[in-house]
């Protein structure tokens, strides 16, 4: 791939990126979230156009118009999401759309497609019985599944979006092999992980993005850890974020002790105190959404206690609202917003049973709240009944957060609050963040983005693999230290 | 798709307590009873599969047959042969359902009110048709079709067998029956795949449309009548059985076995119920309860089964 | 706004057209008979509504009618007091109501599945307890309710406006109204923001079943008699003025006010193809290709909504 870019309304994703990958080689692709790995990849499979820039495939250019000219071209992808039909059986689901002909026209041949998705499977290393249904396997087992579907169409280059992330130790071992067996097939695979330490087991070339751009590009034998964690790091940022930290915390607001929930996360403790602004960081899929949620009690608590204000928190977001606590959610528009409703009516959403406890509805002091609210924030809208789709997205998340204003939340879970925000905005919700701690609230950050943190946060969790791996005190907030936590694999 | 888990139980135990408390229900005579019974439905049952695997309904079906069987009638009443008649209702059923295919697929209406409102044209036209009378004089050759014994059978216990085994020879050798579990499991699986998926989802309701007009030669020659209300509510049996039969309404899980005995199933309760002079009002009652306790069922196993496949 | 105008100017166009065609349109009892009939398909569609702005649906209205004023009948000759059948009959349709709230929350069964269900269950029942026998006779003084006229009004009307007055109190003026179109409009946001998503479902199948209930009532009193078969063409109807009026079947969107203006113009056209002589049977096609129409401009719109975000 070359001298490929790529933007986006907003943001501009790509800048004259470059990839180069032979055949047989295990090239990683290594970058923070946001760095542009995950559009350079939808690029290569066919799913978005690149603004200019091309890609050869032996040389020869290749117009990818759609996943099905990528695929025909022997260009696969793993997503972390995997695409199997739950109620196929396994030979079903390699050979879907391409099952071999039987001997009446437009009949199977059943037993033919068996036979091969068994061999593919035995070059994979795995027995499987090829009748079982897909949703019946264990997440391992689907990745094979899906690697036999690639191989089956003679793929010759295979990305792997994050391929390590559920596995067990095991079958990251087996999976090595099966990586190792590809390779020496000719197969070339662009590998992506957060895992630098997998760099050393199976990979030959490493590239690093920033900010989507190149930065470097070398073999894996000359790059160490912290070399690599430098280079995806970069320059510090120079703008300070926040003007005042907090000297003197007040009393402990949330105390979480053990907590484990069934959407993965476990074992997590960690306290916030009032007029803190607790940061916490880690990965992608380091589990911190989840264990929000199972904070605000979006999803299910099986083990370990929430305390609020010295009472126990539970029950679900309907208790934790009356509580006094607020989540504004990573995906805003799904699950923050009601997109076709007006800014008041969103608003007011989670404080209408604070506001009128009897259930009548007072339009007179909604409308002065909500106009208070809507001058605090500087939320841009024309007026206050405009739908909510038709805000930016920093005033879309201004909108959240006054929803929690006008509810009287005391503590603030904010995830990711600056993402797909314009640099202008951002410095807006930073205000905003500083003025509720100011105030005596206390607020919980989820960020991906590393400056952030160490520059808005007066100390940050960190977590790895769905559970907290450590705590950084304000000396020690670094970036490069939470991004070595993040990361390192004991 | 695989083996048939608690409702092959449930069929076994109606049957126990239908012999057990019915005198006259355990004989070959009333046996072949159910299955004649249940021809029909199975008819409507087979393709009702396939619509609900691809996270569809058909609410139309009743009406569609009702309208199909009155053409037919009509027709022969008119003096046409049985196989032109046959192949005019056929017709009717398949535009039907080529219609009821455009409005979900093509407009994206879901399914359930895209078939209310040809429930409701299909219904309006048999009203116009008949004057809401029923139309005989059908003639001899479908009424003795009817109940003809082709191989020592009845004639309609036949075509439903044949029906099936059709059914199942296309949904296991063929990829159509693979494409029907993707549309409903993962469709962008399918599309990615390169596939025209829409076509099959299109084709899923013509084949609905094209099985009541089907069901309609049987229902009138068994009536020597057609009736413009003659089948209303019958989607409602075929849905029951479907589900009772374990296919689910999301993620393309279903089988065909499954709806055999969801079909029999249905068959026996009404049958046996029957025997024991319960009044028809109260079986259709029942089966709207079987229906409700059939998906309390599922749901409570499906969970299980869905967090395994979450943790992907 | 600018869809209710809209839709006004439909009726609008469309009494003219029938003035112009036919003789007896404009006339007094016409219209009167008209609104009579609006209100009806009112009451039914009323509670739908609610459902239907929660992104659910509730198919078995009709039914609920049907068995709701067989009951209230049946109780009301053999007791021989109108309170006691029309209380009957409320009770019930509520009844009805709690039962398919449960499922659609206790159960977690989709909502077009469990009210079908119910639908039929329904049906079976008011078969079994009406036997082919038709009940008929009531006192004058209940069949005003449906049949009769205050101060030159037919009577329905009124309960028409005190229904649609409650609905726009309920819709703009409290917070579980509110809080209703919030669950349709983006369930999990709403559940984010601590709305208690179960108990507004709940809420919003009773009303439609409570309704379903005193549509019954007024049924009753209209028809002056009451046999099994008399719910069953009432459903489409209902849902007809639903969509028609503007509620999106995908929640959060709509109005009573759409609602009503929809009944209004459904029953416009039946009355028109009744003076125009067209037979009856015609009806349930026209109403089965109204209802097509108006998901499909439900559908449009909301793809051209989505398409700017």
């Amino acid at each position: 791939m070359r001298g490929i870019s790529k933007a986006f309304p907003g943001v501009r994703a790509l800048d004259r990126v470059s990839l180069t990958v032979q055949a047989g080689e295990v090239h990683f692709l290594l970058g923070q979230n946001g760095a542009g790995k995950s559009t350079l990849i939808r690029i290569l499979c066919g799913a978005h156009h690149p603004d200019e820039g091309e890609i050869l495939l032996d040389g020869v250019s290749a117009r990818l118009r759609s996943p099905a000219d990528a695929r025909r071209l022997g260009i696969a992808v793993i997503f972390q999401e995997f695409s199997l039909v739950p109620y196929l059986d396994v030979a079903q689901n390699i050979f879907l759309g391409r099952e071999p002909s039987g001997r009446l026209p437009g009949t199977i041949d059943t037993r033919k497609m068996h036979a091969d998705a068994r061999r593919l499977l035995d070059t994979l290393g795995l027995r499987l019985d090829t009748r079982v249904l897909a949703h019946q396997l264990g997440i391992a087992q689907q990745q094979v599944v899906e690697i036999a579907k690639a191989l089956s169409q003679d793929a010759r280059i295979l990305v792997m979006d994050e391929p390590t992330a559920a596995l067990s130790d095991h079958e990251i071992e087996r999976l090595f092999a099966r990586v190792r067996a590809l390779k020496a097939a000719g197969v070339a695979v662009i590998y992506i992980s957060h895992r630098l330490q997998e760099i050393a087991a199976i990979g030959d070339r490493v590239t690093v993005l920033r900010d989507g751009r190149n930065v470097a590009s070398l073999d894996a034998a000359d790059a160490t850890v912290g070399e690599l964690v430098q280079l995806m790091l970069g320059r510090a940022v120079e703008t300070t974020y926040r003007s005042r930290f907090c000297e003197r915390p007040g009393a402990v607001m949330l105390a979480v002790n053990d907590l484990s929930a069934d959407n993965g996360m476990r074992a997590a403790t960690l306290s916030v105190r009032a007029g803190e602004v607790v940061g916490l960081a880690g990965l992608v899929g380091s589990g911190r959404s989840e264990l929000a949620r199972a904070i605000f009690g979006a999803d299910r608590v099986v083990r370990g206690t929430v305390l609020f204000e010295g009472r126990p928190l539970a029950g679900g977001p309907v208790r934790a609202v009356r509580a006094g606590v607020g989540l504004v959610p990573e995906n805003r528009k799904a699950e923050g917003l009601a997109l076709s409703r007006s800014v008041q009516d969103n608003m007011l959403l989670a404080g209408l049973k604070r506001l009128f406890p009897s259930g009548w509805y007072r339009g007179a002091s909604a409308v002065r709240l909500v106009d208070n609210v809507i001058a605090r924030l500087r939320v841009a809208t024309p007026s206050r009944e405009r739908p909510v789709r038709f805000l930016s997205g920093g005033n879309q998340q201004k909108v959240v957060v006054g929803k929690w204003f006008v509810a009287g939340s005391r503590f603030f879970i904010v995830d990711e609050p600056t993402r797909g925000i314009d640099v202008g905005a951002k410095a807006e919700i930073y205000r905003l963040i500083e003025q509720l701690v100011a105030d005596g609230a206390a607020v919980l950050m989820i960020s991906s983005e590393l400056a952030e943190v160490v520059a808005v946060c007066d100390r940050a969790y960190v977590m790895r693999d769905k559970t907290i791996v450590g705590e950084l005190v304000r000396a020690e907030l670094t970036e490069s230290r939470i991004l070595t936590l993040a990361m390192h694999h004991a | 798709m695989r083996s048939i888990p608690g409702i092959g139980y449930l069929l076994i135990a109606l049957v126990l307590v239908f012999t057990a408390f019915g005198s006259g229900f355990a004989t070959v005579t009333n046996g072949f009873n159910i299955g004649v019974q249940s021809s029909v439905l199975l008819l409507l049952a087979l393709p009702m599969t396939l619509v609900i695997m691809s996270e569809g309904l058909d609410l139309s079906m009743g009406a569609v047959l009702s309208l199909a069987g009155v053409v037919l009638a009509t027709l022969l009443m008119n003096g046409r042969s049985l196989p032109a008649a046959s192949v005019a209702a056929i017709a009717v059923g398949a535009l039907f359902g080529f219609a009821n295919g455009l409005l979900v697929v093509g407009l994206g209406i879901p399914p359930f009110v895209a078939t209310l409102g040809t429930l409701g044209i299909a219904q309006g036209l048999a009203l116009v048709i008949t004057g809401g009378q029923s139309v005989v004089g059908v003639g001899d050759a479908l009424p003795a079709l009817y109940e003809s014994r082709p191989l020592g059978l009845p004639f309609s216990i036949v075509i439903a067998l044949a029906a099936f085994l059709v059914f199942r020879f296309t949904f296991r050798h063929t990829p159509f029956g693979a494409y029907v579990s993707a549309i409903g499991g993962n469709r962008e699986s399918l599309v990615l795949a390169g596939v025209k998926a829409n076509r099959y989802h299109v084709g899923i309701y013509v084949l609905a449309g094209v099985m009541a007009g089907v069901a309609a030669l049987l229902l009138t020659g068994r009536m020597s009548s057609g009736h413009p209300t003659a089948a209303i509510g019958m989607e409602f049996d075929a849905i029951a059985a479907v589900i009772v039969g374990g296919t689910s309404f999301e993620r393309g899980k279903g089988s065909l076995g499954g709806t055999v005995i969801g079909v029999l199933t249905i068959g026996v309760l009404k049958n046996g119920l029957n025997v024991l002079e319960v009044p028809s009002s109260l079986q259709v009652a029942s089966i709207g309860v079987l229906t409700i306790v059939a998906l309390v069922i599922e749901s409570i196993l499906e969970p299980a089964a869905r967090r395994l496949w979450r943790s992907a | 706004m600018k869809r209710l105008v809209f839709r006004l100017a439909a009726i609008a166009t469309i009494g003219a057209a029938l003035s112009v065609t036919t003789e007896s349109f404009l006339t007094l009892t016409n219209l009167l008979n008209v609104l009579r009939q609006a209100s009806l398909t009112f009451l039914i569609a009323s509670g739908l509504t609610f459902t239907v702005l929660t992104a659910g649906l509730d198919l078995s209205v009709g039914a609920n009618v049907g068995l709701s004023a067989c009951l209230a009948g049946t109780v009301m000759q053999s007791t021989g007091s109108v309170a006691l059948g029309a209380a009957t009959g409320l009770v019930f349709g509520a009844g009805i109501g709690i039962l398919n709230g449960l499922m659609v929350t206790l159960l977690r069964l989709p909502p077009f599945i469990a009210t079908y269900g119910m639908l039929w269950t329904l049906n079976g029942v008011t078969y079994w307890f009406m036997g082919g026998d038709t009940i008929h006779g009531f006192p004058a003084g209940f069949r005003a309710l449906g049949s009769g006229y205050w101060l030159g009004v037919p009577v329905p009307i009124y309960l028409m406006a005190a229904l649609l007055f409650a609905g726009v109190v309920f819709t703009r003026y409290t917070t579980h109204g509110h809080e209703v179109f919030a669950i349709g409009a983006n369930r999990e946001a709403a559940r984010l923001s601590g709305v208690p998503i179960r108990a507004r479902l709940n809420l919003v199948y009773v009303l439609s079943g409570a309704m379903a209930g005193l549509a019954a009532i007024v049924y009753l009193a209209r028809l002056n008699s009451a046999e099994a078969d008399i719910g069953e063409p009432l459903t489409l109807p209902a849902i007809a003025a639903v969509l028609i009026g503007g509620t999106s079947l995908f929640g959060g969107v709509g109005s009573l006010l759409g609602t009503l203006i929809g009944a209004l113009t459904l029953t416009l056209v039946v009355n028109g193809m009744n003076l125009l002589a067209i037979d009856a049977s015609w009806q349930p096609l026209v109403t089965g290709v109204i209802v097509i129409l108006a998901v499909w401009i439900d559908v449009m719109t909301r793809r051209r909504a989505e398409a700017t975000i």
